[in-house]
Protein backbone atom coordinates (compact mmCIF):
# COMPACT_ATOMS: atom_id res chain seq x y z
CA UNK A 1 0.00 0.00 0.00
CA UNK A 2 2.17 2.48 1.32
CA UNK A 3 5.24 2.21 0.50
CA UNK A 4 4.86 4.07 -3.06
CA UNK A 5 4.57 7.71 -1.09
CA UNK A 6 8.18 6.93 -0.20
CA UNK A 7 9.56 7.69 -3.24
CA UNK A 8 7.73 10.18 -4.09
CA UNK A 9 10.28 13.27 -3.87
CA UNK A 10 12.98 11.43 -4.49
CA UNK A 11 11.90 10.01 -7.74
CA UNK A 12 9.67 12.94 -8.86
CA UNK A 13 11.46 14.10 -11.65
CA UNK A 14 12.23 10.85 -13.47
CA UNK A 15 8.43 9.74 -13.39
CA UNK A 16 6.97 13.42 -14.20
CA UNK A 17 9.26 13.70 -17.49
CA UNK A 18 7.83 9.53 -18.21
CA UNK A 19 4.36 10.64 -17.54
CA UNK A 20 4.45 14.11 -19.31
CA UNK A 21 2.62 15.89 -17.20
CA UNK A 22 2.76 17.86 -13.71
CA UNK A 23 4.29 17.13 -9.82
CA UNK A 24 0.83 15.50 -9.03
CA UNK A 25 1.69 12.28 -11.13
CA UNK A 26 5.34 12.42 -9.52
CA UNK A 27 4.59 9.04 -7.85
CA UNK A 28 5.97 5.89 -8.85
CA UNK A 29 3.04 3.29 -8.79
CA UNK A 30 0.09 6.07 -8.60
CA UNK A 31 -2.80 6.10 -11.53
CA UNK A 32 -2.97 9.34 -10.47
CA UNK A 33 -3.75 12.09 -14.00
CA UNK A 34 -3.60 8.28 -15.66
CA UNK A 35 -7.02 9.42 -17.54
CA UNK A 36 -5.93 13.01 -17.67
CA UNK A 37 -4.13 12.58 -20.83
CA UNK A 38 -6.89 10.78 -22.89
CA UNK A 39 -9.31 12.60 -25.11
CA UNK A 40 -12.05 11.25 -23.36
CA UNK A 41 -13.25 12.42 -20.36
CA UNK A 42 -12.47 10.50 -17.10
CA UNK A 43 -16.16 9.95 -16.19
CA UNK A 44 -16.42 8.41 -19.40
CA UNK A 45 -14.11 6.23 -18.63
CA UNK A 46 -15.31 5.37 -15.71
CA UNK A 47 -18.40 4.46 -16.86
CA UNK A 48 -17.08 2.03 -19.66
CA UNK A 49 -15.27 0.51 -17.14
CA UNK A 50 -18.47 -0.18 -15.13
CA UNK A 51 -20.51 -0.80 -18.38
CA UNK A 52 -17.48 -3.65 -19.04
CA UNK A 53 -18.01 -5.24 -16.50
CA UNK A 54 -22.19 -5.68 -16.56
CA UNK A 55 -21.55 -6.74 -20.26
CA UNK A 56 -19.05 -9.39 -18.92
CA UNK A 57 -21.66 -10.79 -16.41
CA UNK A 58 -24.54 -10.54 -19.49
CA UNK A 59 -22.01 -12.71 -21.65
CA UNK A 60 -21.44 -15.29 -18.19
CA UNK A 61 -25.33 -15.53 -18.53
CA UNK A 62 -25.44 -17.19 -21.44
CA UNK A 63 -23.09 -19.98 -20.62
CA UNK A 64 -25.62 -21.72 -18.58
CA UNK A 65 -23.89 -25.25 -18.77
CA UNK A 66 -22.72 -26.33 -15.58
CA UNK A 67 -20.40 -29.11 -16.95
CA UNK A 68 -18.59 -26.74 -19.30
CA UNK A 69 -18.31 -24.25 -16.55
CA UNK A 70 -16.71 -26.94 -14.26
CA UNK A 71 -14.58 -28.28 -17.03
CA UNK A 72 -12.99 -24.73 -17.89
CA UNK A 73 -12.38 -24.14 -14.30
CA UNK A 74 -10.84 -27.80 -13.79
CA UNK A 75 -8.20 -27.59 -16.62
CA UNK A 76 -4.68 -28.32 -15.26
CA UNK A 77 -2.04 -30.69 -14.37
CA UNK A 78 0.18 -32.11 -11.00
CA UNK A 79 3.17 -32.61 -10.23
CA UNK A 80 4.67 -34.31 -7.00
CA UNK A 81 6.38 -33.50 -4.53
CA UNK A 82 10.47 -34.18 -5.18
CA UNK A 83 12.00 -36.18 -2.77
CA UNK A 84 14.59 -33.15 -2.18
CA UNK A 85 11.59 -30.88 -0.93
CA UNK A 86 12.27 -31.67 2.49
CA UNK A 87 16.08 -30.00 2.26
CA UNK A 88 14.81 -27.37 -0.17
CA UNK A 89 12.41 -26.20 2.50
CA UNK A 90 14.48 -25.90 5.13
CA UNK A 91 17.05 -23.62 2.91
CA UNK A 92 13.81 -21.29 2.47
CA UNK A 93 13.40 -21.00 6.10
CA UNK A 94 16.55 -20.33 7.08
CA UNK A 95 17.31 -17.54 4.35
CA UNK A 96 13.97 -15.69 5.13
CA UNK A 97 15.08 -15.42 8.73
CA UNK A 98 18.32 -13.88 7.77
CA UNK A 99 16.53 -11.72 5.87
CA UNK A 100 14.76 -10.66 8.36
CA UNK A 101 18.03 -10.11 10.05
CA UNK A 102 19.19 -8.19 7.38
CA UNK A 103 16.52 -6.07 7.56
CA UNK A 104 16.78 -4.77 10.93
CA UNK A 105 20.05 -4.62 11.24
CA UNK A 106 20.23 -2.49 7.78
CA UNK A 107 17.34 -0.41 9.23
CA UNK A 108 19.53 0.34 12.35
CA UNK A 109 22.76 1.05 10.62
CA UNK A 110 22.26 1.10 6.97
CA UNK A 111 22.02 4.51 5.08
CA UNK A 112 19.46 6.98 5.93
CA UNK A 113 18.17 8.22 2.85
CA UNK A 114 15.17 5.74 2.28
CA UNK A 115 16.27 5.32 -1.69
CA UNK A 116 19.72 3.89 -0.25
CA UNK A 117 18.35 1.95 2.61
CA UNK A 118 17.98 -1.64 2.18
CA UNK A 119 15.33 -2.27 4.74
CA UNK A 120 12.87 0.11 3.20
CA UNK A 121 13.16 -0.46 -0.60
CA UNK A 122 13.03 -4.40 0.36
CA UNK A 123 10.28 -4.22 2.11
CA UNK A 124 8.04 -1.92 0.14
CA UNK A 125 9.29 -1.83 -3.45
CA UNK A 126 10.64 -6.08 -2.76
CA UNK A 127 8.28 -7.15 -0.80
CA UNK A 128 5.23 -5.85 -0.93
CA UNK A 129 4.75 -4.97 -3.96
CA UNK A 130 6.78 -7.54 -5.80
CA UNK A 131 6.69 -10.39 -3.46
CA UNK A 132 2.27 -9.80 -3.07
CA UNK A 133 2.14 -9.78 -6.99
CA UNK A 134 4.20 -13.13 -6.93
CA UNK A 135 1.69 -14.84 -4.76
CA UNK A 136 -1.11 -14.38 -6.83
CA UNK A 137 0.05 -14.49 -9.81
CA UNK A 138 2.11 -17.30 -8.79
CA UNK A 139 2.10 -19.27 -5.96
CA UNK A 140 1.33 -18.09 -2.05
CA UNK A 141 4.68 -19.21 -1.04
CA UNK A 142 4.72 -17.59 2.57
CA UNK A 143 4.06 -20.56 4.31
CA UNK A 144 7.59 -21.57 3.21
CA UNK A 145 9.14 -17.80 3.42
CA UNK A 146 7.42 -16.53 6.54
CA UNK A 147 10.41 -16.35 8.90
CA UNK A 148 8.20 -15.59 11.75
CA UNK A 149 6.24 -18.78 11.12
CA UNK A 150 9.63 -20.42 11.08
CA UNK A 151 10.83 -19.56 14.12
CA UNK A 152 7.48 -21.01 16.16
CA UNK A 153 7.52 -23.74 14.38
CA UNK A 154 10.94 -24.50 15.49
CA UNK A 155 9.87 -23.87 19.14
CA UNK A 156 5.93 -24.08 19.48
CA UNK A 157 4.83 -27.05 21.47
CA UNK A 158 1.02 -25.39 21.83
CA UNK A 159 -1.98 -27.14 20.97
CA UNK A 160 -3.98 -24.08 21.97
CA UNK A 161 -6.62 -23.22 19.35
CA UNK A 162 -7.76 -19.03 18.85
CA UNK A 163 -10.85 -18.74 20.51
CA UNK A 164 -13.81 -18.87 17.75
CA UNK A 165 -15.42 -15.46 18.25
CA UNK A 166 -12.44 -12.79 17.90
CA UNK A 167 -10.14 -14.79 15.50
CA UNK A 168 -11.21 -13.04 12.44
CA UNK A 169 -11.82 -10.08 14.03
CA UNK A 170 -8.58 -9.77 15.16
CA UNK A 171 -7.33 -10.15 11.93
CA UNK A 172 -9.46 -7.72 10.57
CA UNK A 173 -8.52 -4.88 13.85
CA UNK A 174 -4.84 -5.99 12.75
CA UNK A 175 -5.30 -5.51 9.15
CA UNK A 176 -7.34 -1.73 9.47
CA UNK A 177 -4.42 -0.65 12.08
CA UNK A 178 -1.58 -1.56 10.04
CA UNK A 179 -2.87 0.75 6.61
CA UNK A 180 -3.77 2.95 9.17
CA UNK A 181 -0.20 2.94 10.49
CA UNK A 182 1.19 3.23 7.27
CA UNK A 183 -1.30 6.04 6.12
CA UNK A 184 -1.02 8.07 8.79
CA UNK A 185 3.12 7.84 10.04
CA UNK A 186 6.33 8.09 8.29
CA UNK A 187 6.91 4.32 8.19
CA UNK A 188 7.11 3.96 4.76
CA UNK A 189 9.91 6.14 4.59
CA UNK A 190 11.87 6.67 7.53
CA UNK A 191 14.09 3.44 8.35
CA UNK A 192 14.10 3.70 11.91
CA UNK A 193 10.04 3.49 12.31
CA UNK A 194 9.95 0.85 10.19
CA UNK A 195 12.80 -1.43 11.79
CA UNK A 196 10.99 -0.45 14.93
CA UNK A 197 7.23 -1.44 13.75
CA UNK A 198 8.86 -4.71 12.37
CA UNK A 199 10.45 -5.36 15.73
CA UNK A 200 6.60 -4.75 17.36
CA UNK A 201 5.27 -7.09 14.85
CA UNK A 202 7.78 -9.59 15.84
CA UNK A 203 7.36 -9.63 19.23
CA UNK A 204 3.59 -10.08 18.92
CA UNK A 205 3.80 -12.81 16.27
CA UNK A 206 6.42 -15.05 18.18
CA UNK A 207 4.18 -14.31 21.22
CA UNK A 208 1.02 -14.87 19.65
CA UNK A 209 2.58 -17.97 17.29
CA UNK A 210 3.93 -19.80 20.48
CA UNK A 211 0.91 -19.53 22.20
CA UNK A 212 -1.56 -20.48 19.73
CA UNK A 213 -1.30 -23.11 17.73
CA UNK A 214 -3.32 -21.45 14.73
CA UNK A 215 -2.08 -18.48 15.30
CA UNK A 216 -0.93 -17.88 11.48
CA UNK A 217 -4.05 -19.49 10.12
CA UNK A 218 -6.63 -17.36 11.86
CA UNK A 219 -5.05 -14.10 13.39
CA UNK A 220 -1.86 -12.93 11.74
CA UNK A 221 -3.51 -10.37 9.36
CA UNK A 222 -0.31 -10.74 7.14
CA UNK A 223 -0.39 -14.58 6.69
CA UNK A 224 -4.62 -14.25 6.15
CA UNK A 225 -3.60 -11.97 3.29
CA UNK A 226 -1.39 -13.72 1.57
CA UNK A 227 -3.16 -16.99 2.05
CA UNK A 228 -6.16 -15.00 0.11
CA UNK A 229 -4.21 -13.97 -2.77
CA UNK A 230 -2.78 -17.33 -3.14
CA UNK A 231 -5.92 -18.99 -3.48
CA UNK A 232 -6.35 -17.15 -6.70
CA UNK A 233 -2.91 -18.03 -8.10
CA UNK A 234 -2.20 -20.54 -11.06
CA UNK A 235 0.11 -22.93 -8.78
CA UNK A 236 -1.87 -24.78 -5.96
CA UNK A 237 -0.47 -26.40 -3.57
CA UNK A 238 -2.17 -30.32 -3.07
CA UNK A 239 -1.56 -33.03 -0.34
CA UNK A 240 1.23 -34.20 -2.20
CA UNK A 241 2.68 -32.03 -4.45
CA UNK A 242 1.32 -29.06 -6.97
CA UNK A 243 -1.00 -28.58 -9.48
CA UNK A 244 -1.13 -26.34 -12.06
CA UNK A 245 -4.94 -24.31 -12.50
CA UNK A 246 -5.83 -21.68 -14.29
CA UNK A 247 -5.75 -17.99 -13.03
CA UNK A 248 -8.51 -17.57 -10.59
CA UNK A 249 -10.03 -21.30 -11.33
CA UNK A 250 -8.96 -22.34 -7.90
CA UNK A 251 -11.43 -19.73 -6.28
CA UNK A 252 -14.45 -21.90 -8.26
CA UNK A 253 -13.61 -24.94 -5.78
CA UNK A 254 -16.58 -26.10 -3.61
CA UNK A 255 -13.63 -26.82 -0.67
CA UNK A 256 -12.72 -22.93 -1.11
CA UNK A 257 -13.98 -21.18 1.93
CA UNK A 258 -12.65 -17.54 2.91
CA UNK A 259 -13.67 -15.15 5.56
CA UNK A 260 -16.40 -12.39 3.64
CA UNK A 261 -15.78 -9.93 6.34
CA UNK A 262 -11.73 -10.53 6.08
CA UNK A 263 -11.93 -10.14 2.38
CA UNK A 264 -14.00 -7.13 2.11
CA UNK A 265 -11.31 -5.28 4.75
CA UNK A 266 -8.55 -6.60 2.43
CA UNK A 267 -10.56 -4.90 -0.57
CA UNK A 268 -11.31 -1.64 1.40
CA UNK A 269 -7.74 -0.74 2.12
CA UNK A 270 -6.94 -0.71 -0.85
CA UNK A 271 -9.37 1.65 -2.01
CA UNK A 272 -8.97 3.42 1.56
CA UNK A 273 -4.83 3.90 0.49
CA UNK A 274 -6.02 5.59 -2.74
CA UNK A 275 -9.11 7.01 -1.50
CA UNK A 276 -7.17 9.36 1.19
CA UNK A 277 -4.70 10.53 -1.76
CA UNK A 278 -7.60 12.19 -3.68
CA UNK A 279 -8.61 16.46 -3.79
CA UNK A 280 -11.74 14.80 -2.64
CA UNK A 281 -10.31 13.43 0.50
CA UNK A 282 -8.32 16.65 1.14
CA UNK A 283 -11.63 18.85 1.39
CA UNK A 284 -13.20 16.51 3.17
CA UNK A 285 -10.91 15.90 5.82
CA UNK A 286 -9.76 19.46 5.83
CA UNK A 287 -12.67 20.50 7.30
CA UNK A 288 -13.11 18.08 9.65
CA UNK A 289 -9.46 19.22 10.90
CA UNK A 290 -10.33 22.65 10.18
CA UNK A 291 -12.87 21.95 13.20
CA UNK A 292 -10.50 21.28 15.54
CA UNK A 293 -10.13 17.44 15.59
CA UNK A 294 -6.77 15.29 15.33
CA UNK A 295 -5.60 14.38 11.51
CA UNK A 296 -5.16 11.11 13.12
CA UNK A 297 -8.29 10.45 14.59
CA UNK A 298 -9.88 11.65 11.27
CA UNK A 299 -7.69 9.04 9.33
CA UNK A 300 -8.94 6.62 11.70
CA UNK A 301 -12.36 7.29 11.78
CA UNK A 302 -12.94 7.15 8.08
CA UNK A 303 -11.01 3.55 7.71
CA UNK A 304 -13.16 2.31 10.37
CA UNK A 305 -16.44 4.55 9.00
CA UNK A 306 -15.43 2.97 5.39
CA UNK A 307 -14.60 -0.54 6.21
CA UNK A 308 -18.61 -0.50 8.20
CA UNK A 309 -19.93 0.50 4.74
CA UNK A 310 -18.21 -1.88 2.62
CA UNK A 311 -19.45 -4.72 4.98
CA UNK A 312 -23.02 -3.47 4.98
CA UNK A 313 -23.20 -3.27 1.37
CA UNK A 314 -22.04 -6.60 1.29
CA UNK A 315 -24.28 -8.14 3.25
CA UNK A 316 -27.00 -6.10 2.08
CA UNK A 317 -26.42 -7.35 -1.82
CA UNK A 318 -26.37 -10.77 -0.14
CA UNK A 319 -29.35 -10.37 1.48
CA UNK A 320 -30.93 -9.20 -1.76
CA UNK A 321 -29.34 -11.95 -3.52
CA UNK A 322 -31.71 -14.22 -0.37
CA UNK A 323 -34.73 -12.65 -2.90
CA UNK A 324 -33.47 -12.77 -6.48
CA UNK A 325 -32.45 -16.68 -6.39
CA UNK A 326 -36.06 -17.25 -4.35
CA UNK A 327 -34.40 -19.19 -2.05
CA UNK A 328 -33.93 -20.73 1.54
CA UNK A 329 -30.55 -20.69 1.67
CA UNK A 330 -29.35 -17.76 4.28
CA UNK A 331 -27.94 -14.97 3.11
CA UNK A 332 -25.16 -14.79 5.53
CA UNK A 333 -24.27 -18.53 3.96
CA UNK A 334 -24.92 -16.90 0.27
CA UNK A 335 -22.29 -13.73 1.42
CA UNK A 336 -19.69 -16.27 2.68
CA UNK A 337 -20.05 -18.36 -0.36
CA UNK A 338 -19.50 -15.51 -2.89
CA UNK A 339 -17.00 -14.09 -0.76
CA UNK A 340 -13.80 -15.07 -2.92
CA UNK A 341 -15.08 -13.87 -6.02
CA UNK A 342 -14.18 -10.56 -4.62
CA UNK A 343 -10.07 -11.43 -4.72
CA UNK A 344 -9.33 -10.90 -8.18
CA UNK A 345 -10.80 -7.10 -7.59
CA UNK A 346 -7.76 -6.85 -4.86
CA UNK A 347 -5.51 -8.41 -6.70
CA UNK A 348 -6.62 -6.15 -10.03
CA UNK A 349 -6.00 -3.11 -8.06
CA UNK A 350 -3.11 -3.88 -6.59
CA UNK A 351 -1.45 -4.83 -9.72
CA UNK A 352 -2.34 -1.90 -11.00
CA UNK A 353 -1.19 0.17 -7.84
CA UNK A 354 1.83 -1.18 -7.95
CA UNK A 355 3.30 -2.50 -11.12
CA UNK A 356 4.91 0.23 -12.11
CA UNK A 357 6.54 1.25 -9.33
CA UNK A 358 7.98 -2.05 -8.81
CA UNK A 359 9.35 -1.94 -12.33
CA UNK A 360 10.49 1.66 -12.10
CA UNK A 361 12.47 0.18 -8.68
CA UNK A 362 13.67 -2.68 -10.09
CA UNK A 363 17.68 -1.25 -10.46
CA UNK A 364 17.05 0.18 -6.72
CA UNK A 365 16.17 -2.94 -5.63
CA UNK A 366 19.56 -5.01 -6.98
CA UNK A 367 21.57 -2.11 -5.92
CA UNK A 368 20.66 -2.15 -2.31
CA UNK A 369 20.15 -5.87 -2.47
CA UNK A 370 24.08 -6.13 -3.55
CA UNK A 371 24.38 -3.41 -0.61
CA UNK A 372 22.45 -4.08 2.14
CA UNK A 373 24.54 -1.89 5.33
CA UNK A 374 26.31 0.60 2.93
CA UNK A 375 24.91 3.30 0.47
CA UNK A 376 25.16 1.84 -3.48
CA UNK A 377 27.74 3.57 -5.44
CA UNK A 378 24.78 4.12 -7.78
CA UNK A 379 20.81 4.25 -7.48
CA UNK A 380 18.83 4.09 -10.96
CA UNK A 381 15.08 3.98 -11.61
CA UNK A 382 13.47 2.95 -14.47
CA UNK A 383 11.53 5.73 -16.33
CA UNK A 384 7.97 3.87 -16.86
CA UNK A 385 6.58 4.54 -20.65
CA UNK A 386 3.47 6.96 -21.07
CA UNK A 387 1.17 4.14 -22.68
CA UNK A 388 1.76 2.21 -18.99
CA UNK A 389 -1.35 4.18 -17.57
CA UNK A 390 -3.48 2.50 -19.80
CA UNK A 391 -2.29 -1.29 -19.00
CA UNK A 392 -2.98 0.19 -15.18
CA UNK A 393 -6.66 1.00 -15.93
CA UNK A 394 -6.51 -2.40 -17.73
CA UNK A 395 -5.64 -4.27 -14.49
CA UNK A 396 -8.44 -3.00 -12.54
CA UNK A 397 -10.85 -3.93 -14.93
CA UNK A 398 -9.61 -7.62 -15.83
CA UNK A 399 -9.59 -8.10 -12.17
CA UNK A 400 -13.53 -7.50 -11.92
CA UNK A 401 -13.94 -9.92 -15.29
CA UNK A 402 -12.07 -12.52 -13.38
CA UNK A 403 -14.60 -11.37 -10.35
CA UNK A 404 -17.65 -12.32 -12.25
CA UNK A 405 -16.63 -15.54 -14.22
CA UNK A 406 -15.45 -16.97 -10.15
CA UNK A 407 -18.93 -15.30 -9.11
CA UNK A 408 -21.16 -17.38 -12.12
CA UNK A 409 -19.05 -20.55 -11.58
CA UNK A 410 -19.93 -20.51 -7.62
CA UNK A 411 -23.28 -19.59 -8.10
CA UNK A 412 -23.85 -22.08 -10.70
CA UNK A 413 -22.28 -25.22 -7.26
CA UNK A 414 -24.70 -23.10 -4.87
CA UNK A 415 -28.04 -23.36 -6.41
CA UNK A 416 -29.68 -25.67 -9.25
CA UNK A 417 -30.61 -25.33 -12.47
CA UNK A 418 -29.43 -22.50 -14.47
CA UNK A 419 -31.77 -19.74 -14.38
CA UNK A 420 -31.46 -19.42 -10.06
CA UNK A 421 -28.10 -19.20 -10.16
CA UNK A 422 -27.99 -16.61 -12.74
CA UNK A 423 -30.35 -14.56 -10.69
CA UNK A 424 -28.91 -14.61 -7.17
CA UNK A 425 -25.82 -13.34 -9.08
CA UNK A 426 -27.88 -9.78 -9.43
CA UNK A 427 -26.92 -8.05 -6.31
CA UNK A 428 -23.55 -8.95 -6.39
CA UNK A 429 -23.19 -7.72 -10.21
CA UNK A 430 -24.69 -4.11 -8.79
CA UNK A 431 -21.98 -4.53 -6.14
CA UNK A 432 -19.23 -5.08 -8.59
CA UNK A 433 -19.96 -2.48 -11.15
CA UNK A 434 -19.98 0.21 -8.19
CA UNK A 435 -17.13 -1.20 -7.09
CA UNK A 436 -15.54 -0.56 -10.31
CA UNK A 437 -16.47 2.91 -10.79
CA UNK A 438 -15.72 3.73 -7.30
CA UNK A 439 -11.86 2.48 -7.81
CA UNK A 440 -11.47 3.99 -11.19
CA UNK A 441 -12.71 7.43 -10.05
CA UNK A 442 -9.98 7.23 -7.30
CA UNK A 443 -7.48 6.50 -9.68
CA UNK A 444 -8.55 9.13 -12.55
CA UNK A 445 -8.25 11.72 -9.84
CA UNK A 446 -4.90 13.49 -9.41
CA UNK A 447 -2.47 12.10 -7.04
CA UNK A 448 -0.99 13.97 -3.64
CA UNK A 449 0.29 12.52 -0.49
CA UNK A 450 -2.27 12.02 2.41
CA UNK A 451 -2.97 15.44 3.86
CA UNK A 452 -2.61 16.77 7.11
CA UNK A 453 -0.52 13.58 8.27
CA UNK B 1 -14.18 -28.45 -9.39
CA UNK B 2 -11.93 -30.76 -7.33
CA UNK B 3 -14.32 -31.35 -4.24
CA UNK B 4 -18.28 -31.26 -3.46
CA UNK B 5 -19.94 -28.44 -2.31
CA UNK B 6 -21.08 -28.39 1.23
CA UNK B 7 -24.73 -28.80 2.65
CA UNK B 8 -25.48 -24.52 2.39
CA UNK B 9 -27.84 -23.44 5.53
CA UNK B 10 -31.15 -22.75 5.17
CA UNK B 11 -33.81 -21.04 7.43
CA UNK B 12 -37.47 -21.58 6.33
CA UNK B 13 -38.71 -18.55 7.12
CA UNK B 14 -42.19 -18.80 10.00
CA UNK B 15 -45.55 -18.86 8.23
CA UNK B 16 -43.78 -20.52 5.20
CA UNK B 17 -43.98 -24.27 3.94
CA UNK B 18 -41.38 -25.27 1.62
CA UNK B 19 -42.62 -26.45 -1.85
CA UNK B 20 -40.50 -29.14 -1.62
CA UNK B 21 -37.45 -30.66 -0.09
CA UNK B 22 -34.56 -33.37 -1.29
CA UNK B 23 -35.39 -36.81 -0.21
CA UNK B 24 -30.93 -37.12 0.23
CA UNK B 25 -29.94 -34.26 2.18
CA UNK B 26 -33.53 -32.08 3.38
CA UNK B 27 -32.34 -29.41 1.82
CA UNK B 28 -35.91 -27.01 1.55
CA UNK B 29 -36.45 -25.32 -1.86
CA UNK B 30 -39.18 -22.95 -2.76
CA UNK B 31 -40.19 -24.82 -6.33
CA UNK B 32 -40.77 -28.81 -6.76
CA UNK B 33 -38.62 -27.36 -10.19
CA UNK B 34 -35.59 -26.65 -7.41
CA UNK B 35 -35.75 -29.59 -6.10
CA UNK B 36 -35.58 -31.97 -9.05
CA UNK B 37 -32.45 -29.93 -10.75
CA UNK B 38 -30.73 -30.45 -7.29
CA UNK B 39 -31.33 -33.64 -7.02
CA UNK B 40 -30.02 -34.77 -10.20
CA UNK B 41 -27.43 -32.57 -9.80
CA UNK B 42 -26.04 -33.11 -6.37
CA UNK B 43 -27.15 -36.92 -5.70
CA UNK B 44 -27.14 -38.39 -9.43
CA UNK B 45 -26.05 -41.92 -7.91
CA UNK B 46 -29.00 -41.82 -5.69
CA UNK B 47 -31.81 -40.58 -8.27
CA UNK B 48 -34.92 -43.09 -8.97
CA UNK B 49 -36.15 -43.58 -12.39
CA UNK B 50 -39.50 -40.75 -11.18
CA UNK B 51 -36.44 -38.62 -9.90
CA UNK B 52 -34.80 -38.41 -13.49
CA UNK B 53 -37.82 -38.52 -15.29
CA UNK B 54 -38.86 -35.27 -12.48
CA UNK B 55 -35.44 -33.75 -13.23
CA UNK B 56 -36.06 -33.91 -17.38
CA UNK B 57 -39.02 -32.34 -17.32
CA UNK B 58 -38.02 -29.72 -15.04
CA UNK B 59 -35.09 -29.19 -17.84
CA UNK B 60 -37.37 -29.19 -20.45
CA UNK B 61 -38.96 -26.72 -18.73
CA UNK B 62 -36.12 -24.16 -17.94
CA UNK B 63 -34.92 -24.41 -21.36
CA UNK B 64 -37.63 -23.08 -22.44
CA UNK B 65 -37.67 -20.44 -20.04
CA UNK B 66 -33.81 -20.06 -20.57
CA UNK B 67 -34.43 -19.49 -24.13
CA UNK B 68 -36.44 -16.19 -23.67
CA UNK B 69 -33.90 -15.13 -20.56
CA UNK B 70 -31.27 -15.26 -23.42
CA UNK B 71 -33.29 -13.10 -26.15
CA UNK B 72 -33.63 -10.32 -23.11
CA UNK B 73 -29.62 -10.81 -22.63
CA UNK B 74 -28.76 -10.54 -26.30
CA UNK B 75 -31.28 -7.27 -26.44
CA UNK B 76 -29.56 -6.17 -23.05
CA UNK B 77 -26.07 -6.27 -24.49
CA UNK B 78 -27.14 -4.87 -27.88
CA UNK B 79 -28.59 -1.76 -26.10
CA UNK B 80 -25.80 -1.05 -23.70
CA UNK B 81 -22.78 -1.10 -26.63
CA UNK B 82 -25.34 0.93 -28.86
CA UNK B 83 -25.99 3.40 -25.95
CA UNK B 84 -21.91 3.34 -25.32
CA UNK B 85 -21.20 4.29 -28.92
CA UNK B 86 -24.10 7.08 -28.82
CA UNK B 87 -22.22 8.81 -25.88
CA UNK B 88 -18.80 8.31 -27.46
CA UNK B 89 -19.83 10.29 -30.56
CA UNK B 90 -21.12 12.59 -28.69
CA UNK B 91 -18.11 13.34 -26.71
CA UNK B 92 -16.06 13.04 -29.41
CA UNK B 93 -17.97 14.42 -32.08
CA UNK B 94 -18.68 17.66 -29.54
Amino acid sequence: MAGRRTFQATFAAAVTIALGSGSALAHAGALGGSLQSSAVPSWLLVLTGGSVVGASFLFATLMTDHGAIRAINAVGARLRRPSWGGWFVIGLKAASVLALLVILASGIIGPRTPTANFAVVVVWAGWWAGYTMSVYLIADTWRLLNPWRAVTDLLAVSDRSVPERWGAWAAIIGLLGLVWLEVVSPVSENPTLLVAVIAAYTLVTIAGGLYYLDWFDRVDPISRIFRCYGLMAPIQRTGNGIEFRLPSAALTDGSVSVDSRFVIAVLWVTTYDGMVSTPAWRTLAGWFVGVGFPAIVVYLVAILLGFGVFLAAYRLAAGYARRTADTFVTSRFIGEWLAPSLLPIAAGYHLAHFLGYLISLLPTLGAVITHPLTRPPVLQVLTIPGWFSGLQLAFVVIGHLFAVWVAHARSFELFPGRLQPVRSQYPFIVIMILYTITSLWIVSRPFGSPPFV
Amino acid sequence: MNSTVPIPETVVPAGETPAASCPYCDRPFKTERQRDLHVIEQHPEDASGDEREAAEAANDAEVDELFFYHMKVIVAIGLLYSALVIVYMVVLGG
